[in-house]
C-alpha cells in the first residue's frame, strides 16, 4: 500500500481509537499493534515492549518527575498564596489591580513548576475565591487563572520542552532560554487585556480594590524569599556549570522539598505523601505515554509513513508562511483533543524535518508549538485547566470558565503571529546566553 | 468530558475481596514507585555532588537513575489504574446512550487488557533473552540487564491484574462504565 | 524485494553514505532488489540494534559493534586503546584471522559483514591539550566507550557519564573538562567552538572504532544469485570508499578545528605507548576477566603487522 494512504489509515485509527474513551497510552500501543501485525507481521510484534523500554531508557526523562515535584511540593504550601498576596498589595493602586497580581503570580510561579495544572491550582485556590469576593466578574475569576496557569509549561522549566528537546535533540538548555521572553510577552498581553475589560466592565467596587500601607507591603516581601531562593538555585545550577538541565531537575526536587517541609512546616507524613503521590500519578501517567507513543513513532517509521509525509509536504511547494499556518492549525486541533506531551511526541518526528526544510529554526517553533499547546489546555474538551479551576469553584459553570478563558485564547494567538514577525522574541535570548546555535 | 479528575477517586472493591487485594497489590507498587522516585532525587544529587565537589567519578549514577525511573514508570502503572489516572478522550462514550456506553466500556477494557498482556508476554520473553544471555549493558558500570528489563513483564503484569479486576467490577456493576455518572452527557452543563 | 537498513548517524556523515553507496549500487544493477535506508535512529536506537537484526526484524545496520559487547565479550575489541594504530593497519586489521574470527562470532548470531570499516577519534580539552596520561589526572572526562573510559580513570581521570548530545552543553558550561570521541562526532556537536585544545588522530592514534555495514544472513542467503553478486560488488566499491573517507576525516575534522582558533596537539609515540600501557592494566585486564578465551583473541589481533 501506498505509505500516504496507510498513513491516512493510521490517522483515522489512531483518532477512532483514542475518541472511545481508551487512555491515551493504552490507546496508542493497540493502534501499534494492530498495524505492526497487519503490515509487518507477528514476529515484529515481540518489538513493541524493546521499543517502549528504549524509548524510556533516556536519563533526560528524569527531568519529567523532577520538574512535577517542583510545583507539588509548592503548590501544597501557603507558598502560592503568599506570592499571591505580595503582588496584590504592590499593585492595588492599578484598576484591575487583582487580576493583574494573579497573572503576576502564575508567571512567577511557572518558573518553578514544570506543568500547567499544578500552576493552575497553585494560585486558583487563594486567587480565584478572592476575586469573585471582590466582585471580579466569575468569567475574569476563572478565565485569567485558566490562561495564566498554561504559562507553566512556556515559562521554564518546562515538562513539554523536555519532552521536545528528547524527540528532536535539541538543547533542552537552549529551548528553557526560548521561552522566557514569550512568556513574559503573554503575561503582559494577559494584562493588557485584563486592564481593558476591568475597564471596560466599569465595576466600581472592583475599580476600588484593598488599600495597603507601605509597611503592609514591606512586611510581606520575606515571604516571597524562598521563591527567589528556588528560583536563583536552579538558573545557578543550570548555566553555572554544576550540572546539566535533567540534573538540576533533581536538584530543583530537592530544593523545594526541602523548603516546603524546613520553611512551611511540611513535616506530615500524609502531606509529604499527598505530594509524592500526584507527583507520581502525573509523571507515570505522562511516562507511559512517552514509551507508548516510542512505540506509536516506530510502526509510523517502520511504514515509511513519517518519511512519506514529509517528502510529500516538502514537495507541496507551497509558501512557507501557508505551511506555517497549516501546522499551526493541525497542533491546534490535535491540542483541543490530546494532553500537550501526546502531540509533540507524535508530531514532532514527522514535522521537524518539514520545518527545518522550510528554512524555519526548531527552537523558535518550539515555542510556537508549546503556545498551541497552551490553548489546548483551556479548550474542550480535553482541557486540563478547565477541569482543575472546576475542581477548585465547583460552583462556576464549565461554561462560563470558557467564556471567560477565550480572550486569553486571541492573546496567545496574537503571541503566535508576533513571534512569526519577530522569531528573535524566542531566539534572542538562548543566543545571548549559550551562543549562536549549533 | 475527560482528563484525570482533579478530585482524587480510585477503584471501588464494592467489598470483594479478590478486588480489595488487587487494589492493595497497585497500591503497594505505586508506593515502591514513588519512593524510587525520590531515590532517584538522592542520587541524582549525590551524583553532581561527587562530580562538582570532590571531582569523583560518576561510573553509575546517569544509568542507575535511568533504570529506577523506569522501573517507577512500570510499578506506578497499576498504581496509576488504580487512582484512575491514565488520561483519556471519552468524548464517545458521553455521546453514547447508557447500554451502547456500557458495551463499548467493555470492549475498551477488553482492547487494554488485551494490549498489557500482549507487552507483558513479548516484555516477558526480552527479559527472560537477558538472563539467558547474560547480557550486561556494556558501560563501565555494567550491570546484568535482566535486572532493569524485568520492570517490563512485572508492570505489565500488575497493570494487567489491576484492569482485570476493574473489568470485573464494571461487569459486576459495582462500578459504571468509564466511571462516568449514568446521567452525565456531552453538554459543559452535563459535566458540572 | 526490498532490504532495510538501520543506523544512527544524519544523512550528511560517511556512515550514511557508506549505506547509501550499496543502495545506489545495487539499484543500478537492476536485480529487483530495493534499498531503503532509516537514518538518525528513525527505525531503532543505536544500542539497540543487534538483537533486531539477530532476528531479521530489520535487513542491515551500520554499526559500531563493541556496542553489543554485553552481549558478545570479543566484540569488546573493536574498541580498545591502541590496538589500531593508523588507518593502514585498520584496513591489515580487516583482512586478518583475528576479523575471521569475529565473524565467525557473527555468523553465530546469523549475522554477517558486508563493509568493514574503522573510524578514529581524539581528545579535546576546555583549557589545557591532551596529550599523555598525566594531562587528564584530575579532569572531569566523558569517553565513548567503556575501554576508554577504564583507560582514563586507569590515568587519575574522573568519569562523568552522559549522552553525547549533553556534550556540547557541559563542555561550555565547565561540566566537563575534556572527552574523547570520534572525530566527525567532535565536528557534528561543534566542539571546537568550546575547547582550547585538540588532539586530532595522527601517526599515532588511540580511538579506533570498528563500524561495519552488517546484514542478515538468512536474508542474504535468501537472495538469488544475481542480487547476491551485486550487494557484494556494491559493498566492495564501499569499502574502499569507507576507507578513502575514514582517513578524509580526520583531516578535516583537525582543519575545521584549526579554523576555529583551536590548538591542535600532537601524540608522541612515547605518549601513545605511556597509555597503551595503562590500558593494558585497565581495559585489556578488565576484557580478559570477561571471557575465557579473551586472551587468544587478543593475541590474534596484536600480532597483525
Ligand atoms: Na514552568
Ligand atoms: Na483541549
Amino acid at each position: 500500500m501506498d505509505p500516504l494512504t496507510l498513513g491516512s489509515l493510521v490517522a483515522l485509527a489512531t483518532i477512532g481509537v483514542l475518541f472511545s474513551g481508551i487512555s491515551v497510552a493504552a490507546g496508542l500501543l493497540v493502534v501499534s499493534a494492530g498495524f505492526i501485525l497487519i503490515f509487518d507481521g507477528a514476529s515484529s510484534l515481540s518489538l513493541m515492549p524493546e521499543v517502549f523500554f528504549g524509548k524510556l531508557d533516556n536519563f533526560a526523562l528524569l527531568s519529567i518527575p523532577m520538574f512535577i515535584i517542583m510545583g507539588a511540593a509548592i503548590s501544597s504550601t501557603r507558598a502560592g498564596a503568599d506570592l499571591y498576596e505580595a503582588l496584590e498589595r504592590w499593585l492595588t493602586r492599578i484598576p484591575g489591580g487583582l487580576v493583574v497580581s494573579n497573572l503576576g503570580a502564575c508567571a512567577l510561579f511557572s518558573a518553578m513548576s514544570g506543568s500547567s495544572p499544578a500552576t493552575c491550582a497553585a494560585i486558583g485556590k487563594m486567587g480565584i475565591p478572592e476575586m469573585r469576593k471582590r466582585g471580579y466578574p466569575d468569567a475574569v475569576a476563572a478565565g485569567s487563572i485558566a490562561a495564566g496557569g498554561t504559562l507553566g509549561i512556556l515559562i521554564p522549566p518546562s515538562v513539554t520542552m523536555i519532552v521536545y528537546g528528547i524527540a528532536t535533540e535539541t538543547s533542552i538548555g537552549r529551548l528553557f532560554l526560548a521561552g522566557v521572553v514569550p512568556g513574559i510577552l503573554l503575561v503582559a498581553l494577559f494584562m493588557l487585556w485584563s486592564l481593558y475589560s476591568t475597564w471596560k466592565s466599569g465595576n466600581a467596587q472592583v475599580l476600588q480594590a484593598g488599600n495597603y500601607s507601605w509597611r503592609e507591603r514591606i512586611e510581606i516581601l520575606p515571604r516571597v524569599l524562598p521563591f527567589l531562593a528556588i528560583i536563583v538555585g536552579v538558573l545557578y545550577a543550570m548555566y553555572g556549570g554544576i550540572a546539566t538541565p535533567s540534573e538540576t531537575a533533581a536538584v530543583g526536587a530537592l530544593l523545594c522539598l526541602l523548603i516546603a517541609m524546613v520553611i512551611y512546616s511540611m513535616w506530615s507524613p500524609r502531606a509529604i505523601w499527598t505530594v509524592l503521590r500526584d507527583s507520581t500519578k502525573e509523571s507515570v501517567m505522562i511516562l507511559f505515554i512517552i514509551g507508548a507513543a516510542g512505540v506509536f513513532s516506530y510502526m509510523l517509521s517502520s511504514l515509511f509513513i513519517t518519511q512519506s509525509i514529509a517528502a510529500w509536504i516538502g514537495d507541496l511547494e507551497v509558501n512557507r508562511w501557508v505551511l506555517m499556518a497549516m501546522i499551526n492549525l493541525f497542533l491546534l486541533v490535535t491540542g483541543f483533543f490530546l494532553p500537550p506531551v501526546a502531540v509533540i511526541l507524535m508530531a514532532a518526528p514527522i514535522l521537524l524535518p518539514i520545518i527545518t526544510t522550510a528554512g524555519f529554526d526548531p527552537i523558535w517553533f518550539a515555542v510556537v508549538l508549546t503556545i498551541n499547546m497552551e490553548i489546548g489546555l483551556i479548550s474542550p474538551p480535553v482541557g486540563l485547566n478547565l477541569y482543575v479551576i472546576n475542581g477548585i469553584a465547583p460552583d462556576i459553570k464549565l461554561k462560563t470558565i470558557l467564556m471567560g478563558s477565550l480572550p486569553y485564547v486571541a492573546c496567545m494567538v496574537v503571541a503566535i503571529v508576533l513571534l512569526c514577525l519577530f522569531p528573535g522574541l524566542a531566539l534572542w535570548l538562548p543566543d545571548l546566553v549559550m551562543g549562536d546555535a549549533p | 468530558m475527560s482528563g484525570p479528575s482533579p478530585a482524587t477517586s480510585s477503584a471501588p472493591h464494592g467489598g470483594n475481596i479478590v478486588l480489595r487485594a488487587i487494589g492493595l497489590l497497585s497500591q503497594i507498587a505505586g508506593v515502591v514507585s514513588a519512593l524510587l522516585i525520590v531515590a532517584s532525587v538522592a542520587v541524582t544529587c549525590q551524583m553532581i555532588f561527587i562530580r562538582f565537589v570532590l571531582n569523583g567519578s560518576t561510573i553509575w549514577q546517569t544509568e542507575g537513575v535511568t533504570y529506577m525511573m523506569i522501573a517507577a514508570t512500570m510499578l506506578g502503572l497499576p498504581y496509576v489504574q488504580f487512582l484512575r489516572g491514565h488520561v483519556n478522550v471519552d468524548l464517545l462514550p458521553l455521546m453514547l446512550p447508557p447500554g451502547a456506553r456500557r458495551v463499548l466500556a467493555f470492549v475498551v477494557m477488553a482492547c487494554t487488557l488485551g494490549i498489557a498482556g500482549l507487552m507483558l508476554w513479548h516484555g516477558y520473553h526480552f527479559w527472560h533473552e537477558a538472563w539467558d544471555w547474560g547480557e550486561t549493558s556494556n558501560s563501565p558500570w555494567n550491570p546484568k540487564l535482566w535486572v532493569p528489563y524485568l520492570a517490563l513483564p512485572l508492570g505489565f503484569g500488575l497493570y494487567a491484574l489491576q484492569i482485570a479486576a476493574d473489568f470485573y467490577a464494571m461487569s459486576r456493576e459495582i462500578e459504571e462504565p468509564f466511571g462516568l455518572a449514568p446521567d452525565a452527557r456531552l453538554t459543559p452543563e452535563g459535566a458540572e | 524485494a526490498e532490504l532495510r537498513v538501520s543506523h544512527q548517524w544524519s544523512e550528511g556523515d560517511v556512515r550514511h553514505k557508506v549505506a547509501q553507496m550499496v543502495a545506489d549500487e545495487v539499484a543500478a544493477a537492476d536485480v529487483d532488489l530495493d534499498i531503503r535506508i532509516f537514518p538518525s535512529e528513525s527505525l531503532f536506537k543505536a544500542r539497540e540494534q543487534y538483537k533486531p537484526l539477530s532476528r531479521g526484524q530489520v535487513d542491515m545496520i551500520v554499526f559500531p559493534l563493541s556496542y553489543a559487547g554485553g552481549l558478545r565479550n570479543a566484540y569488546n575489541l573493536t574498541l580498545m586503546p591502541g590496538l589500531v594504530k593508523n588507518h593502514d593497519h585498520a584496513a591489515r586489521l580487516n583482512e586478518s584471522e583475528f576479523m575471521a574470527e569475529i565473524e565467525a562470532i557473527l555468523n553465530e548470531d546469523n549475522i554477517m559483514t558486508l563493509v568493514p570499516g574503522y573510524l578514529a577519534g581524539g581528545f579535546a580539552g576546555t583549557e589545557e591539550c591532551i596529550t599523555k596520561p598525566e594531562d587528564v589526572a584530575g579532569k572531569q572526562m566523558r569517553a565513548a566507550g567503556k575501554a576508554f573510559e577504564q583507560m582514563l580513570a586507569g590515568a587519575g581521570a574522573s568519569i562523568a557519564s552522559m549522552s553525547s548530545a549533553e556534550l556540547y552543553n557541559a563542555m561550555q558550561t565547565g561540566v566537563l573538562d575534556a572527552a574523547n570521541t570520534s572525530s566527525s562526532s567532535f565536528v557534528s556537536y561543534r566542539i571546537y567552538e568550546q575547547v582550547a585544545c585538540f588532539t586530532p588522530a595522527g601517526d599515532y592514534a588511540l580511538w579506533f572504532m570498528y563500524q561495519p555495514l552488517l546484514m542478515n544472513k538468512s536474508t542474504f542467503d535468501g537472495l538469488n544469485e544475481e542480487q547476491q553478486t551485486a550487494l557484494m560488488e556494491a559493498a566492495e566499491k564501499a569499502t574502499a570508499f569507507y576507507l578513502e573517507e575514514a582517513k578524509k576525516e580526520d583531516g578535516e575534522a583537525r582543519d575545521t578545528f584549526a579554523e576555529n582558533g583551536v590548538e591542535i596537539a600532537e601524540m608522541t609515540e612515547e605518549e601513545f605507548d605511556a597509555w597503551r600501557q595503562i590500558a593494558q592494566e585497565t581495559a585489556y585486564q578488565a576484557f580478559l576477566d570477561g571471557s575465557e578465551d579473551g586472551q587468544k583473541l587478543l593475541d590474534m589481533a596484536l600480532s597483525v603487522e
